[in-house]
């Protein structure tokens, strides 16, 4: 008899807790999500977006690609950002909240500003924290994360497609990368709160990677896990050996946990999702037949179809979401250019189940989809919107950002079953 | 005469090094066809096929003034060349195009012209000639 009116207390509350959520759209804000989600746009028509982070109190911080970031507040509760204020400049793509502070970093540079409690927009001038890292335009995105133990993750991509002579050409001849990696493509650890740091300052943790453009903790493991971008234009390197379709079906992108000393088989080698095996890229003698040497570098634990580019991850810390996504980890990709001439793919926000060790459990499925609001698309330019950023909200919702045409949606479970 | 010779000539000289020599000296009047399929080959995976270019990445070449210039010499250097061409100060996109010296003059005065008829401002008066692009392949720098 005692648990009666505990259950009723909890069926009393669910619908209360359900009507905290704000209203949605109509149509999800064009987007299509699987049955009992629904979304909104919380803002629309900024610059283009790169990565998000959502504070404690539901502001939203989201960084832009070419100027500076949009601190967004929904002050009323409908879920719409009714102050909406961009600071600071620089471009770039990494943003995230750690206490009091919030650090992002420009394509060189890592940054943070402190944050006064209630404070939207930070009203001092930000402390750059890593300095002067290789910016060669291609790849320079710096994607950041903190680890367990406290330190501050940055990658460092390779502006590079497979390190060929002349690279992205036909008949491209692979390079010793010795040299190369010294500097770049890999991560490299920080102390999060000294200023001015340098490349050489940091700890070469991992290498042998093209372009990581995202890194998160599991907060189940205390873990790092990164999503690297695979390389282009197969058949334009070695048409002999790699058909149009080729190009576009390979290689992964792929997700790794990240490791010290970890080596990710770049450039030399790549990933093929259908073979399940990991091959010799053209430029050091591969055909699309020849695997690389076994057990030289660690098969991803996640691949994704080619070209699609996941540019966040983030976990799932809510209660919001069904059972299923808890502890799992969503990923944004931003869509294809690479598969050229064939259409495009992969605009969309993807589930990854994560086990009870924070471990991947295998596999994917896409979560969010129809962002380019058409059934086959041959150019990005002709997407509605491109995901880059995910992030999870204090009440678990979970927040997207467009690299195109500056929307931001935040999706819902209602449970509605229509 | 001397040009349709040359023309000939080095079509066949082009179509020889990728062992296709009879599609090049069968192919049908007028170098379009050729053009359109070397233009998919080699550029639209960066440019797309409609030249739209991607967004931040790789620049259109729908109405670029490269493709619309009158003279076609800064086009072929760019295609002989790549980014290079353009100094790294003034380079507004991430990614930098290979150079594509391996085409042979024909090829390249293929492409070229089926990228200016298809995706210049105003189509231009005449197609570009495999001479042409020999003499900007000869000629070091900017031209």
């Amino acid at each position: 008899m005692k648990t009666l009116p505990l259950i009723a207390i909890f069926l009393l509350a669910l619908p209360l807790a359900r009507a905290a959520l704000p209203v949605p759209d109509a149509d999800n804000g064009g987007i299509t999500l699987p049955p009992g989600f629904r979304a909104l746009v919380v803002a629309d028509k900024l610059k283009p977006l790169r990565q998000v982070a959502v504070a404690p109190n539901g502001d939203l911080y989201a960084k832009t690609r070419e100027g500076g970031i949009y601190a967004l507040r929904d002050t009323d509760g409908d879920g719409r950002a009714d102050v909406i204020k961009e600071f600071g400049n620089g471009g770039g793509t990494g943003i995230a909240l750690r206490g009091e502070w919030l650090y992002h970093s420009s394509n060189n540079a890592i940054y943070r500003y402190k944050l006064a409690p209630g404070e939207l927009v930070p009203a001092g001038n930000p402390e750059r924290i890593v300095k002067d890292l290789p910016d060669r335009r291609q790849h320079a995105a710096k994607a950041f994360a903190f680890g367990a133990d406290g330190r501050l993750y940055v990658e460092v991509g390779s502006p590079s497609n497979a390190l060929g002579q002349p690279d992205r050409a036909r008949g491209a001849i692979g390079q010793d990368p010795t040299e190369f990696l010294k500097t770049h493509g890999g991560y490299w650890s920080f102390a999060a709160d000294q200023p001015d740091q340098t490349q050489a300052d940091g700890r070469h943790f991992s290498t042998g990677h093209r372009h990581s453009t995202t890194i998160a903790l599991n907060p189940a493991n205390g873990r790092l896990f990164i999503a690297i971008h695979g390389r282009d234009q197969l058949s334009t390197v070695a048409p002999q050996f790699f058909s149009d379709d080729d190009n576009a079906e390979l290689p992964a992108e792929v997700l790794h946990e990240l490791t010290e000393g970890a080596n990710f088989g770049w450039p030399t080698t790549y990933w093929d999702p259908h073979k399940h095996q990991r091959m010799l890229n053209p430029e050091y003698g591969g055909d699309g037949r020849k695997a690389a040497p076994a057990g030289k570098f660690p098969d991803p634990l996640v691949a994704f179809p080619a070209h699609w580019s996941p540019m966040q991850l983030a976990f799932y810390t809510g209660t919001q979401f069904p059972e299923k996504y808890r502890g799992g980890a969503f990923l944004a990709f931003q869509g294809s250019w690479n598969r050229a001439p064939r259409p495009q793919k992969g605009y969309n926000v993807v589930f990854i189940p994560f086990n009870a060790s924070g471990l991947p459990a295998g596999g994917y499925e896409v979560f969010a989809d129809n962002f380019t609001g058409k059934a086959e698309l041959a150019s990005p330019n002709d997407a509605a919107h491109r995901p880059h950023g995910v992030a999870v909200g204090p009440d678990g919702s979970l927040y997207v950002t467009d690299a195109l045409h500056g929307r931001i949606w935040r999706i819902l479970h209602t449970g509605e079953t229509k | 005469m001397r040009l349709i010779a040359v023309i000939l000539l080095v079509g066949l000289l082009g179509g020889c090094a990728k062992h296709e020599p009879a599609r090049t000296a069968t192919a049908p009047a007028g170098p379009a066809p050729d053009g359109e399929k070397l233009f998919m080959l080699n550029c639209a995976t960066c440019h797309m096929a409609d030249g739209s270019g991607v967004p931040f990445l790789q620049p259109p070449v729908k109405g670029s003034a490269w493709i619309s210039s009158a003279d076609p010499q800064p086009l072929l250097s760019l295609i002989l060349r790549g980014s290079a061409v353009l100094g790294e100060g003034s380079q507004a996109f991430d990614n930098d195009m290979a150079p594509q010296a391996h085409l042979s003059d024909a090829e390249i005065a293929a492409l070229a012209t089926y990228a200016r008829q298809r995706f210049s401002v105003a189509p231009p008066a005449r197609p570009v000639t495999p001479a042409e692009v020999a003499v900007t392949r000869n000629r070091p720098g900017l031209p």
